[in-house]
């Protein structure tokens, strides 16, 4: 219970920490000022602790005397802490929207009348046949829901904007030209082509090639750990694999502007006759696949490790070889989880930046030629709003008509995965 | 129990499998201590013994299938017509095609039905049309007395069957690849006594053409289906010899006690 206690405190540690972290805009942000702010929030802390101390031990004195209650003496103390914390929630709240009126000190002042209130009145609710455990319990779980609530409104907030600031975009610019037109060709005084063609093409050749480069080497990586590598050897190379997905994508790109560009440039393009460009979609859509070669083996690996054993006895014993086994078996059963796997690795493809930058260069291009620089609509994004940051103009603007069919193509994207993996089970379990 | 002239045929018959001091570890875990049998060709043979005994364990040996389990170290000698199988030259593979299994769990793979009774007729490649796959399917769906069941919905997914069902499924997946022996782990454990005795019914049926180990925790179902029997107990074969003989004559004083229901 100590730890589910906590959690509220921190909660109003940090709600106090912000609320007067905006007053510092208005007051001189003195080091001492900061130093008061600080104070306050350990006294309410504290307050809390003594709070929750004068109700356990109001319950403790009232079970020696009462003989059945029905919830323990540490139960009645954080009922008190409960209302205590909620004055003290009212307090800053209601500083907050009057304006700040009488500075710290008011602050102070509301939260001691309102959290005595509260503790006062959290005490009168101590009596033998007060569930206070069912009341707690309650409250744990208000509170969780409250922090699933973050994550989802945030979601719910992030779309919104990236819509609402869409739709400005499409006042002054004409949504059939951002989607239809295959030129981009932004120019800051005006006269701008936005078409957004050439940069989907990019992400989608990008990404593909680094899928094509991924998929197969994560999967057979993750069956030969998963099926034939004896533990030592599987203690060694799973942890080297997942190294890459540690490394900065700065590195990556450092790598594909460095080595893998010219390489491919001198030993490919050239003798081939496909131009005579370092960087290209090729040069960066291998060095991302080798990036994301760790989402696909990695994931795979355990989903394929998940798949029971008895499965492989029985096609063994029927006297199929482990690849026989591997390819009609394994892989059908551990299918969904590696169709997730696949499409992870798909969507940190198409969200990828840097490695774009620095392999396949900032121009954007329509064209087959695997060796041609072309670019994405992340790189895009990044230029259109570096410098100017005034959202006036269409400009930059169509940084968020950029993210909205980015944001769009990775959820249609998670919408087909769901789409394959729910029909595959329905049929098979 | 089986009639006279069946005692005589089984007196003839030469032996199939021969085992001779088996030991199996699972690490330090001395599971099977010097087991001697001999299956005998075109014979059911039952396994009989309490829970832990090993029975399992000395079956997987069989058809090795105890080299999937890391930890498991087989010693001894089996030898399949003469030829050792633990022989490096053995190929596993063939050995099991030739050895098939009846898993005590039902494990259907995540396939349609048919494509669960298919799997091992494809994979050697058993037959040569879609036509024949068909009645291979539908003949070893009935001798697993399943057909009527299944025979409307031979697309959906063989794990959607009941428990007793995925059972008889994977008896008619073992025998489409029509093994020389095949290798029962507890087959009527998850059986009605209607299943129960159609699967008795196929096993006699298939001793026309193979060999049968059968490993049961039913004395009847011993009784009923084997010619010969061995009594497991505690990784030791404490007795083996024909079925009559050892439920109605027991030599050792534990296969009295545990056929009489004392130990086990
Ligand atoms: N995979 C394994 N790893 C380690 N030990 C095992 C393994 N399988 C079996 N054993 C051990 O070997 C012994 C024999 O087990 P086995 O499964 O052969 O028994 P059984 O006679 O088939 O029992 P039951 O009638 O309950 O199926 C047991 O002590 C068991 O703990
Ligand atoms: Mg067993």
């Amino acid at each position: 219970m100590k730890s589910a206690f906590s959690f509220p405190f921190a909660a109003l540690t940090l709600f106090a920490g912000a609320a007067f972290s905006q007053d510092q805009a208005v007051a001189e942000a003195t080091s001492s000022s900061v130093l008061y702010r600080l104070i306050f929030a350990l006294g309410i802390v504290v307050f809390l602790i003594a709070a929750f101390t004068v109700g356990r031990n109001r319950a403790k004195t009232m079970r020696s005397k009462v003989s059945e209650m029905h919830s323990l003496p540490s139960f009645h103390g954080a009922v008190t802490l409960q209302y205590a914390a909620l004055g003290i929630v009212l307090a800053i709240v209601l500083h907050l929207i009057l304006g700040r009126p009488l500075g710290l000190g008011g602050a102070v002042a509301a939260s001691l009348v309102l959290g005595g209130a509260g503790a006062l009145f959290g005490l009168s609710t101590i009596k033998a046949d007060f569930r206070a455990r069912t009341f707690t319990e309650r409250t744990i779980m208000v509170a969780l829901i409250l922090c699933s609530l973050v994550a989802v409104l945030t979601t719910v907030g992030i779309v919104a904007s990236l819509v609402v600031e869409t739709g400005h975009f499409f006042e002054l610019y004409p949504a059939s030209e951002f989607f239809f037109s295959t030129v981009w060709n932004p120019r800051f005084g005006g006269g701008s082509s936005l078409g957004i063609l050439p940069l989907v093409w990019g992400t989608l050749y990008v990404s593909a090639i680094a899928l094509v480069v991924a998929v197969p080497i994560g999967l057979m990586s993750a069956i030969y750990l998963a099926e034939y590598a004896s533990k030592s050897v599987r203690a060694w190379v799973k942890p080297a694999i997942e190294i890459l997905a540690g490394i900065p994508t700065i590195v990556y790109g450092l790598f594909a502007l460095i080595t893998v560009g010219p390489l491919l440039r001198d030993y490919f393009a050239q003798p081939l006759g496909f131009g005579d460009s370092s960087s290209s979609v090729m040069t960066a859509g291998l060095v991302m696949g080798i990036m994301v070669i760790p989402f696909v083996s990695s994931l795979s690996d355990d989903i394929i490790n998940a798949v029971p054993q008895s499965l492989r006895d029985g096609s063994l014993g029927l006297g199929a070889t482990p690849s026989e086994t591997v390819r009609s078996v394994v892989i059908p059963a551990a299918l969904p989880g590696i169709v997730g796997a696949i499409l992870l690795a798909a969507s940190r493809a198409i969200g990828e930046t840097m490695i774009v930058v620095m392999g396949a260069g900032a121009a954007a291009k329509l064209s087959l030629n695997p060796f041609e620089a072309m670019t994405t609509v992340t790189v895009k994004i990044v230029s259109q709003l570096t410098g100017d940051t005034e959202f006036a103009s269409p400009e930059t603007l169509v940084a968020f008509a950029l993210g909205l069919t980015l944001f769009t193509i990775t959820l249609g994207l998670n919408v087909v995965a769901l789409v394959i993996v729910r029909k595959y089970r329905e049929q098979y379990e | 129990m089986k009639d006279m002239n069946m005692e005589s045929r089984v007196l003839i018959q030469s032996n199939k499998i021969e085992a001779r001091k088996v030991q199996v570890y699972y690490g330090t875990n001395h599971a099977i201590k010097d087991v001697d049998v001999d299956i005998l060709d075109k014979t059911v043979t039952a396994f009989i013994g309490p829970s832990g005994c090993g029975k399992s364990t000395f079956l997987r040996c069989l058809n090795r299938m105890n080299d999937t389990i890391p930890s498991c170290r087989v010693e001894g000698l089996i030898t399949i017509e003469g030829e050792d199988i633990n022989d490096p030259r053995v190929d596993p593979v063939q050995l099991r095609a030739k050895v098939g299994m009846v898993f005590q769990k039902p494990n259907p793979f995540p396939k349609s039905i048919y494509d669960n009774v298919a799997y091992g007729p494809k994979i050697h490649g058993l037959t040569r049309n879609k036509a024949e796959l068909d009645d291979v399917v539908e003949s070893c769906l009935r001798k697993a007395a399943l057909w009527n069941e299944v025979k409307d919905r031979l697309q959906a997914p063989g794990t959607g069957l009941s428990g007793g069902q995925q059972q008889r499924l994977c008896i008619a997946r073992a025998i489409a690849t029509s093994p020389e022996v095949l290798l029962m782990d507890e087959p009527c454990s998850a059986l009605d006594p209607i299943a129960t005795a159609q699967v008795e019914e196929l096993i006699d049926d298939l001793r026309s053409q193979f060999s049968v180990v059968i490993v049961t925790h039913s004395m009847q179902q011993a009784a009923r289906v084997s010619q010969r029997t061995a009594f497991f107990h505690l990784g030791n074969v404490v007795e083996y010899g024909e079925t009559t003989q050892i439920f109605t004559n027991p030599k050792d004083p534990r296969t009295e006690s545990y056929i009489t229901g004392r130990i086990g």
